[in-house]
């Protein structure tokens, strides 16, 4: 069990890096664009197509981390207003379902990897798939996540919202969130 | 009603059955391309007794260019009108339309040269169909010119001059050689960027840029003629091919009689578009004489070198079978 | 076919799914249920569609920007300096952001960057002095989205270039309902204030004014830098946020010290989870209208509504319900994309003047992102400042029904939109 435990704090440092390096990437690339340009110096060709690639990488390899941190936008109306039988329902059915409908979308997200193959980018000329990849593999750690945010509520009595999020941990919480 | 095929019960047509058909186009009403689609559905449908349908879409309704060429590839769509400036990195020779003072400067020619070509209507179409694109026709949709925040009249006007293009290479390389800086840029953020001179210019042809307010935004307009807006009909192999015979001839005849069609119609919206911005626009123009467009396309020369080493294939075929075709027509030697 | 999409949209949604599951599912099953032609993987293509947008950049920097703002001092001598000036006038907070909120959202072209930059610390302060939350997020909400009929709005530059109606005459033509707005918020901030007792602070003597602004010299360069950058032609309102990052990079780790450089990578870490949650919500949007507009949709709907020989005023509140009602599902900027074109020549055809229809369409454009169940901005509220959905959308009821009535007056009243034309 504990390679799988290993295994997890890798995934998770790698999440990390990536969401935090897409966001610097961004940053330079679209600042040292403009500086460069205000210089006299020409403006940077390649930025607009890096930065795509930095914001792809961070929207779909980013999915598993959100839904390990609980931080997917939800609308949680019903949810906090049931009573706890019903609630830990939801808490069973809501990411088993939706792991099996980021399955779905890795499986078609990779036909169109394939479907990419001949096409190339527009200023560095390399497979598009470079570009599109990530979305096949997001989908799948999301997913895998999703199934974790399952497995934990089921494993335990208490409500989770995900595997590293539990429902107002206490009855003070719980207050204090209505006290709006 | 939606997107594909046919459908066996269709009101039309004596129990015959019906077409429902997508055509999808990269401009908005009003505008050539939309105008195409919809004067080819009236015909199709005038001509199939309501057989046909054909559903002309506005640009952006189904995504970006990529997304459409996309979908008509894979078959959701039927039918498209495609230009190879955003299929260059598809068909990478598509990228032929982005040489510079290559076609013909007279928008007559131009049309004869892509009506009769065979580098375009064979090699390249060829090309394009090995991916799932068919092009059934080339037209213009008039002559480029460029706009800008002062009078461009000789290459070195564009020393330091911050040009918006399209994102394609070739046409980056183009700009660097005149001496201008070239920026990539969406159309939504265009008009605001002119307007606060964060890029200096653009091109485009002039029924464009009068629908696109671009003379409200900038001081000079420069009849320069430096290239042809090239559109392609194409449409998906599959579906054409599968077209039964006596419809598939009366789809081809309505192509090969478009060609004239748009022709006109491309020829009255640029130069209604030029009066309007006559009359009531403070836009100056100034018109290149024939030794002012000659030291333009002086400069632009090595980019076909460029062209035939960058994308390579059947590039080199093409660019020379083209300039060959040209001299013939225009009776001037295109080198 | 539109019933199975609504069916799966509002279940899910009910049952408290992450909202991009409903976004992303009910067109799947669409596709795969009823167009056989079609290639689910064109999911992904609108997907990406979705989230390229070069515009859309400013998103992500933006919210990099107040989150180093905010780990440092940037933000706090902001919002000091601010509270020196109006802190002691009733409802002077809630006045300021909503300002602040329209005037950034009109430059930075994109309403969820400014929910970030100026919603971020102007909500801090709001809290501080007494504002329930949910009434500090209606009005980040609220102002941001009013930018869309301020100048240079991208909202009105889309309508324009659909419609080839004149940008110069839309822009002038935005103003008046513009002021409207801002004049029915200014009241409601001030009667709110008064009901809930908001503290006033006492009035700040000149002396320390004067040290608080000192203190924000440098902060206060950001809207300098930002604005001036964009009217200057220095840079695209893009390219402006990664400058503020620039900016507050420079004031936090070299100027002030309060962020160590190591700290950054957390920092960017924290603003690349909500961009990733908000970017699927965007990407999800974007598919849900591509399946709207391939089934064809809007068509179907409008061949029923505007059959026959309408009026102006007919014409124009059927126009009016559908953006509002796309725009609380979609982007407004998809939603002008597709609507346009389908009502316009219903519109013109009727008598409605172009420029006024363009108007009343931006205007409900803005009124639907703020507008629950869905609405963009909703949900990078609650993203960026880590509420749950309910709380984001409790105090919005009021400016719903304020932009309710501006509505109705612009829709029957003509001249609010066109009075300042040239012609008119
Ligand atoms: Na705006
Ligand atoms: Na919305």
């Amino acid at each position: 069990m504990k390679i799988f435990k290993w295994l997890d704090l890798g995934l998770k440092r790698t999440e990390e890096a990536v969401l935090s390096l897409a966001i610097i990437t961004i940053t330079v690339m679209v600042s040292g664009n403009t500086i460069s340009r205000n210089l006299g110096l020409g403006g940077w060709a390649f930025a607009e197509e890096i930065s795509q690639i930095a914001i792809y990488m961070a929207t779909f390899l980013g999915l598993g981390y959100v839904a390990r941190q609980g931080r997917h936008i939800s609308m949680t109306a019903l949810f906090d207003n049931v009573s706890y039988k019903y609630r830990k329902a939801l808490a069973l059915i809501i990411p088993l379902v939706t792991a099996f409908v980021l399955f779905a979308l890795a499986y078609y997200s990779y036909d169109y990897v394939l479907a990419s193959q001949n096409r190339v980018t527009n200023y560095l000329r390399i497979s598009y798939v470079w570009m599109v990849v990530w979305a096949p593999i997001g989908f799948l750690l999301g997913g895998i996540q999703f199934l974790r945010n399952f497995w934990v509520n089921v494993r335990n009595k208490d409500v989770y919202i995900a595997a590293e999020r539990k429902d107002y941990d206490t009855e003070q919480e719980a207050k204090e969130s209505n006290q709006l | 009603a939606c997107g594909g095929g046919s459908d066996e019960s269709g009101g039309g047509g004596n129990g015959e059955e019906t077409y429902e058909w997508t055509f999808v186009t990269e401009e908005n009403e009003g505008q050539v391309q939309y105008e195409y689609a919809q004067e080819f559905a009236d015909r199709m449908d005038e001509k199939t007794d309501g057989q046909v349908t054909i559903e002309p879409v506005e640009f952006g309704g189904l995504g970006s260019e990529v997304d459409q060429v996309e979908q008509l590839q894979q078959g959701a769509v039927e039918m498209a009108v495609v230009s190879p400036g955003f299929t260059g990195t598809m068909v990478e020779e598509g990228q032929v339309f982005s040489l510079q003072f290559l076609l013909p400067n007279d928008q007559e020619d131009v049309q004869q040269v892509l009506n009769e070509s065979e580098a375009l209507n064979d090699t390249l179409a060829a090309r394009y169909e090995e991916e799932d694109i068919m092009p059934l026709s080339f037209w213009s949709e008039g002559a480029m010119q460029w706009t800008g925040n002062k009078a461009i009249e000789s290459p070195d006007d564009f020393n330091g001059f911050q040009m918006r293009t399209q994102n394609s290479p070739l046409l980056q390389q183009t700009y660097r050689e005149y001496g201008a800086d070239p920026q990539v840029m969406s159309a939504g953020e265009l008009y605001t960027s002119l307007d606060n001179g964060t890029v200096d210019g653009q091109e485009n042809p002039l029924f464009f840029i009068e629908a696109s307010s671009y003379d409200e935004v900038q001081s000079h307009l420069m009849i320069s003629n430096q290239n042809s807006y090239v559109a392609m009909t194409t449409v998906n192999p599959q579906f054409y091919n599968e077209l039964p015979d006596d419809l598939k001839e009366t789809f081809d005849e309505t192509v090969t009689e478009m060609q004239d069609w748009v022709y006109d119609e491309q020829v009255e919206q640029n130069e209604q578009a030029r009066e309007t911005m006559t009359s009531e626009s403070d836009i100056e123009q100034v018109e290149l004489s024939e030794e002012q467009r000659a030291e333009f396309r002086e400069v632009t020369m090595p980019m076909r070198d460029y062209y035939v080493e960058e994308v390579g294939g059947d590039a080199e075929e093409i660019l020379t079978t083209l300039e060959g075709e040209i001299e013939e027509i225009t009776g001037e030697s295109a080198e | 076919m539109l019933f199975t999409l609504l069916a799966i949209m509002v279940i899910f949604l009910a049952l408290g799914f992450p909202m991009m599951v409903p976004l992303i599912l009910a067109p799947l099953v669409i596709v795969l249920f009823f167009f056989d032609a079609v290639d689910p993987f064109i999911m992904l293509q609108q997907m990406l569609e979705g989230i390229s947008s070069y515009v859309l950049l400013a998103v992500p920097m933006f919210i990099f920007a107040a989150d180093i703002m905010s780990q440092g001092h940037t933000s706090k001598r902001l919002l000091d300096f601010i509270g020196a000036f109006v802190g002691h006038l009733r409802g002077g907070y809630a006045i300021t952001t909503a300002a602040a909120c329209t005037i950034f959202g009109s430059i930075s072209g994109s309403t969820q960057a400014t929910v970030v930059a100026i919603g971020g610390p102007m909500r801090q302060r709001l809290l501080k002095v007494g504002y329930k939350d949910s009434t500090a997020i209606a009005f980040i909400i609220n102002a941001s989205d009013v930018a869309l009929l301020i100048p240079p709005s991208i909202g009105m530059i889309m309508y324009s270039l659909i419609s080839g109606t004149s940008l110069g005459d839309m822009f002038i033509a935005g103003i008046g309902p513009g002021l409207l707005v801002f004049i029915f918020f200014t009241l409601y901030a001030y009667i709110h204030a008064k009901i809930y007792s908001i503290l006033l602070a006492a009035k700040i003597p000149w002396k320390e004014r004067g040290k608080m602004t000192f203190d924000a010299v440098f902060p206060l360069l950001f809207p300098v830098i930002i604005i001036g950058g964009i009217y200057s032609g220095l840079f695209t309102p893009t390219e402006a946020a990664a400058m503020a990052v620039v900016y507050a990079f420079i004031l936090e780790v070299i100027v002030y010290r309060t962020v160590k450089l190591k700290q950054m990578f957390s920092i960017a870490l924290s603003s690349g989870l909500v961009t990733s949650a908000v970017f699927m919500l965007v990407a999800g949007g974007q598919v849900f209208a591509w399946v709207i507009q391939f089934a064809r949709i809007p068509q179907m709907i409008t061949d029923t509504f505007l059959g026959g020989d309408p009026g102006p005023i007919y014409v124009l509140i059927i126009v009016s319900i559908f953006f509002f009602i796309g725009c609380m599902f979609v982007d407004p900027i998809v939603v002008i994309l597709i609507l346009t074109p389908i009502f316009y020549p219903a519109a013109i055809q009727a008598g409605v003047d172009p420029v006024h229809l363009g108007v009343v369409i931006t205007f409900q454009a803005a009124l639907g992102s703020a507008t629950p169940p869905f609405g963009v901005d909703i949900f990078t509220a609650s993203a960026v400042f880590n509420r749950s959905y309910l709380d984001t959308i409790r105090g919005t009821p009021p400016f719903i029904v304020m932009m309710l009535v501006i509505a109705v007056l612009l829709i029957a009243f003509e001249p609010i939109s066109t009075f300042l034309l040239p012609d008119n």
